[in-house]
C-alpha cells in the first residue's frame, strides 16, 4: 500500500504551472489539470488498475482505494517536481 | 513486463487523423469493433515513477489528438490490461455500451469550473471554535451562492450540468456543444466570485464525467 510522506499542498494551487501541448492552438494546459484529468476522469477498469506512488512497488487496488489514492498520488508527483525546481 | 495500456476510445469514421507515437514513444495502435476504434499501446509495466508526469503528458497528447477531431471516452492513465487479447475480450464486452455513449456526446464537450477556498489559513484560523466554524459555513455558503448563480447563467449555454464537491470547494461540470466554449468562458467569468474564494476554468475536456455509468466503471456496473 501506497504511503506518501505527510506533504501539505493544495490540489488546486493558485498559481498552475503551464505546458503547452504539441499542435494544439496555444492551448493553456497545467500540469496539474493534466494529470488531474489522466489520472482521475474517465473509465475505470476494475482490477486492472495498478499504482505507483513516490519508489513503491506497484500494487493492485481495489476500485475505492484507487479513487482515494489518486490525490496521493498528484500531491507525491507535486511535491517531486516542486523539489526538483529546488 | 509489458501490458496493454488503454488510451481513448472513438466512434469509427473516416478522416480521423491518429497520433504515431504514445506513453514512451510506443507505437500507437487501433483495435476496431462494430463502429468503434480504440487507441492503445504496448507499454513496459511498472512505469518509472520519476517518469510519472511525462508518461501523463504522452497519455494526454494522445488523447487530445483525436479529441480535437472527435468526441473520445478516455481510459484513466493507470488502467492497464494484461495484453492484446484481454484488452480485445474487454471491448468485445463493452464496446456497444461505449458505442451509445460517444454517439449521445459525439457533439459535446466538457467545460469545467472550479470553485475553491484561496488561503485555507482563513479556515483554518483556530483562534476560537466558534470564529472557526463561523468562517467555514460563511465559505460554504459563499461557494453554495456562487454554484447556485453558475448554474443559472450557463442553463442555455449547457445540455448538462454537473457539481461534485472536492477538497475545500465544489468542481462545476457543464456538458457544452463544440463551439460553444468561449460563450461558456465568457459567461462563466462574468460571475463574480466572492471574497476569500478563487475560480478556475477549464476546458474543453472530453465529457467524462457525462459517461455513463456502466461505461465509466464496467466492472461495477456488471455487479450491480
Amino acid at each position: 500500500m501506497a504511503r506518501g510522506r505527510p506533504i501539505h499542498l493544495s490540489l488546486m494551487p493558485t498559481e498552475f504551472e503551464s505546458v503547452e501541448i504539441g499542435g494544439a492552438p496555444q492551448e493553456d494546459v497545467s500540469i496539474l489539470d493534466i494529470l488531474d484529468h489522466v489520472l482521475n476522469a474517465g473509465v475505470v477498469v476494475q482490477g486492472s488498475l495498478v499504482i505507483s506512488v513516490a519508489g513503491v512497488d506497484l500494487v493492485y487496488l481495489g476500485l475505492n482505494v484507487v479513487l482515494t489514492s489518486v490525490e496521493t498520488a498528484l500531491r507525491s508527483l507535486n511535491a517531486e517536481a516542486k523539489r526538483a525546481k529546488q | 513486463m509489458n501490458k496493454a495500456l488503454a488510451y481513448c476510445a472513438f466512434l469509427r469514421e473516416e478522416g480521423v487523423s491518429l497520433p504515431a507515437a504514445g506513453v514512451n514513444a510506443a507505437p500507437v495502435e487501433v483495435m476496431t469493433a462494430g463502429a468503434l476504434a480504440l487507441l492503445w499501446s504496448h507499454v513496459q509495466w511498472p512505469f518509472e515513477p520519476s517518469a510519472m508526469q511525462r508518461h501523463a503528458v504522452e497519455f494526454h497528447e494522445v488523447i487530445s489528438h483525436v479529441f480535437r477531431q472527435r468526441a473520445v471516452a478516455p481510459f484513466r492513465l493507470l488502467s492497464v490490461f494484461d495484453d492484446r487479447a484481454s484488452l480485445s475480450s474487454f471491448v468485445a464486452l463493452h464496446g456497444a455500451d461505449f458505442a451509445a455513449d460517444l454517439e449521445r456526446l459525439r457533439a459535446f464537450v466538457q467545460m469545467e469550473c472550479v470553485v475553491y477556498v484561496a488561503r485555507p489559513e482563513f479556515v483554518a484560523d483556530t483562534a476560537s471554535g466558534t470564529r472557526y466554524l463561523r468562517h467555514k459555513a460563511e465559505l460554504l455558503r459563499r461557494i453554495e451562492d456562487y454554484t447556485a448563480k453558475i448554474k443559472a447563467v450557463l442553463a442555455e449555454t449547457s445540455a448538462e450540468i454537473r457539481v461534485r464537491e472536492v477538497k475545500q470547494g465544489v468542481r462545476i461540470f457543464a456538458l457544452v456543444k463544440r463551439g460553444r466554449e468561449q460563450e461558456f468562458k465568457s459567461i462563466a467569468g462574468d460571475v463574480p466570485v466572492s471574497e476569500g474564494l478563487a475560480r478556475r476554468l477549464s476546458g474543453p475536456w472530453p465529457a467524462a464525467e457525462f459517461l455513463s455509468a456502466q461505461v465509466k466503471s464496467p466492472n461495477v456496473a456488471e455487479a450491480r
